[in-house]
């Protein structure tokens, strides 16, 4: 312990927690740039990685929402799917206006024109969608959310002549790569470029005036409100926001660039839940917090499918093998529940809080709070009022 | 008529049966400190509630610099110059106490310096005697120094009017001089100020006038023989 405190000291004295910070997330994204031209690597690690880099921004954007913003909504798949069912619809059906008899044919719609109207289209529902909850709050927006994400779901399950039902509907291809190794090797790239470009926004919304008001509407609505928060205003523009990056990286992942088709499984309440773990064990009030989360989350769950165990001192299987194989099916989502439990039970702000929290220097700024208290503990008051909150 | 800051006509608050406040009009010139007290359940925290616009009041009018309030959305009360505190503090927790302070100023003032803001946090905050805790998150605050947060976000409002509900409640007596010496300073700033407390002494201390509230009618007005400001 003395020793890492050492090492922490000569740090902040030399390079600083910040720099140092700044240069392993450096080294990080040059690791995701170079992954893909390892030739020993699959593609199937790189379609892992792909679905890592979806559920990154899926659970940074509902750390957004709920741990920035105070909403805690079930909703956040059912918008991602709003963006991908409608970019299908729209570039195989295209769009009719009957009572104004105009018809747009799927042909003027480029795959690019169908995903940026699926992501608008998913806006414009999280605008109503924001609108009905305002007065929502807590448990209560929880369950509006559900019965939302339901009713989209059924909806989409029931309308199988337009939607394929549980078969799922096939989106308009984005890429076009005849070669499947050059194909995954450039849906890698877009991915994680679409990943870096929505975490660099919602940073940008975070840490400017918007963010701060969202912090304080999470904290206290009506105190934000006495503060001259227009609580109403920001509340919708978080669900318009939040809705439309998560409809377009549903539009972009199922437009055969993460998978070849959406499902109404994928906006079943369970796999809301998963997004909604990922953010937790991550942590949910930080947004890189989330999204390592999530991405670290779906790597194990893949890597754990099956565990190879080698045997030592020249033991063997019943059938003559060295390594015992257990296919551990369902069990790996018990050790992530078990994750999930530790989590919230023991470092509620998540798994990679310390970190952040150390390469970020803010517990540098309360240890010089601390000292300040000390030096100058003749002038401070210790009131004797009860600290009710 | 130029002079009133705040003018309640027949403001009426009642939810189902019950008459919370009933036909209360009064004004408040600047700059003025008015002590408002009365029993428990007398309605002095809804008709705060119906004043910051918390409430919408069930009739009558409220002016507040010759605005029309009454049913406005809190945040545009407390931009047309009216600003509270709470009975039970509402700091914002897991916020430092630079955010706190922030929050008022960049909510009024959107095109401002974000360094000059600071500037202008750090000082009320110095005034406050908590300065050394601005980057402290406020939930780790005392119930005291928390008191003292709301009246420093206050400032960064630059009311008017301010309105300060219970602002001496479980407050250690040197906490309290501080407090007293925050409501002098405003006062003489020029900013009406309505004291809603039950330390009737405070109140006597302190006010210039007095509103009685009983069962949520204003039952008597009087004055108050109030002291010289202390140093």
């Amino acid at each position: 312990m003395v020793y890492l405190r050492q090492i922490e000291s000569r740090i902040d004295q030399g390079i600083g927690r910040r720099r140092l910070g700044y240069i392993v997330l450096g080294l990080i994204i040059l690791f995701f740039l170079w992954f893909p031209n390892d030739t020993s690597q699959s593609n199937y690690a790189k379609t892992v990685f792909i679905s890592g880099f979806f559920y990154a921004i899926m659970s940074s954007s509902w750390a957004l929402l709920a741990g920035i913003a105070g909403q805690f909504s079930f909703g956040h798949m059912a918008f991602m799917g709003i963006g991908a069912y409608v970019a299908g619809l729209i570039a195989r059906d295209g769009i009719m206006f009957a009572t104004l008899g105009i018809a747009i044919t799927p042909e003027s719609f480029s795959a690019i024109g169908s995903i940026i109207i699926g992501t608008l289209v998913a806006g414009l529902v999280g605008l109503v969608i924001g609108w009905l909850l305002l007065r929502l709050r807590a448990a209560y927006l929880a369950l509006f959310t559900i019965a939302f994400s339901e009713l989209f779901r059924i909806m989409m399950l029931t309308e199988y002549d337009y939607t394929g039902g549980s078969n799922g509907l096939s989106l308009r291809p984005l890429l076009q790569i005849a070669d499947v190794d050059t194909a995954r090797q450039v849906e890698y790239y877009l991915m994680f470029a679409l990943l870096i470009v929505c975490l660099l926004v919602m940073h940008w919304v975070a840490n400017s005036p918007i963010g701060l008001f969202l912090r304080a509407m999470r904290e206290d609505e009506d105190a934000a409100s006495a503060l001259g928060v227009n609580v109403v205003r920001y509340k919708i523009l978080i669900f318009v926001f939040t809705s439309m990056i998560v409809g377009l990286a549903g539009a972009i992942f199922y437009s055969d660039v993460g998978s070849e088709r959406i499902i109404p499984e994928q906006l079943e309440v369970l796999q809301m839940s998963l997004i909604i773990a990922y953010a937790v064990i991550g942590g949910m009030e930080s947004l890189i917090g989330a999204a390592a989360g999530a991405f670290i989350s779906r790597y194990m769950l893949e890597a754990m499918r099956e565990v190879v165990i080698s045997l030592p001192f020249g033991l063997t299987t019943a059938d003559g093998g060295d390594a015992f194989v257990w296919e551990t099916g369902a069990w790996r989502f018990a050790l992530f529940g078990v994750v999930m439990v530790f989590t919230l039970r023991y470092m509620r702000n998540g798994l990679l809080y310390p970190f952040i929290t150390w390469f970020s220097g803010r517990d540098l700024a309360m240890k010089e709070t601390v000292s300040k208290r000390d030096g100058d503990g003749d002038d401070i008051v210790e009131p004797m009022g009860a600290d009710d909150e | 008529m130029s002079d009133i800051n705040l003018e309640l006509n027949k403001i009426s608050m009642r939810f189902g049966g019950n008459q919370a406040v009933d036909h209360v009009s009064f004004s408040v010139t600047k700059p003025e400190l008015i002590g408002l007290i009365g029993p428990n359940g007398a309605g002095k925290t809804t008709l705060t509630n119906v004043l910051s616009g918390m409430l919408k009041p069930s009739s009558g009018t409220i002016y507040l610099n010759g605005k029309r309030i009454d049913g406005h959305p809190a945040y545009d009360v407390t931009r047309a110059g009216l600003g509270r505190t709470f009975q039970i503090t509402r700091a914002l927790g897991r916020m430092t106490v630079m955010e706190n302070m922030m929050v008022p100023g960049l909510a009024l003032k959107p095109n401002a310096r974000k360094a000059d803001l600071e500037a202008r946090a750090q000082e009320i905050l110095g005034m406050l005697t908590i300065e050394h805790l601005t980057h402290e998150l406020s939930r780790a605050l005392s119930g005291g120094q928390r008191k003292l947060l709301e009246l420093g976000r206050l400032l960064m409002l630059e009311p008017s009017v301010i309105i300060l509900d219970e602002p001496f409640a479980g407050v250690h007596p040197r906490l309290q001089e501080t407090i007293y010496k925050y409501i002098f300073r405003v006062h003489e700033d020029g900013k009406a100020i309505i004291l809603i407390s039950h330390d009737m002494g405070a109140v006597f201390e302190l006010s210039q006038r007095l509103l009685v509230l009983h069962n949520g009618a204003l039952k008597e007005r009087s004055g108050c023989n109030r002291r010289l400001p202390r140093p």
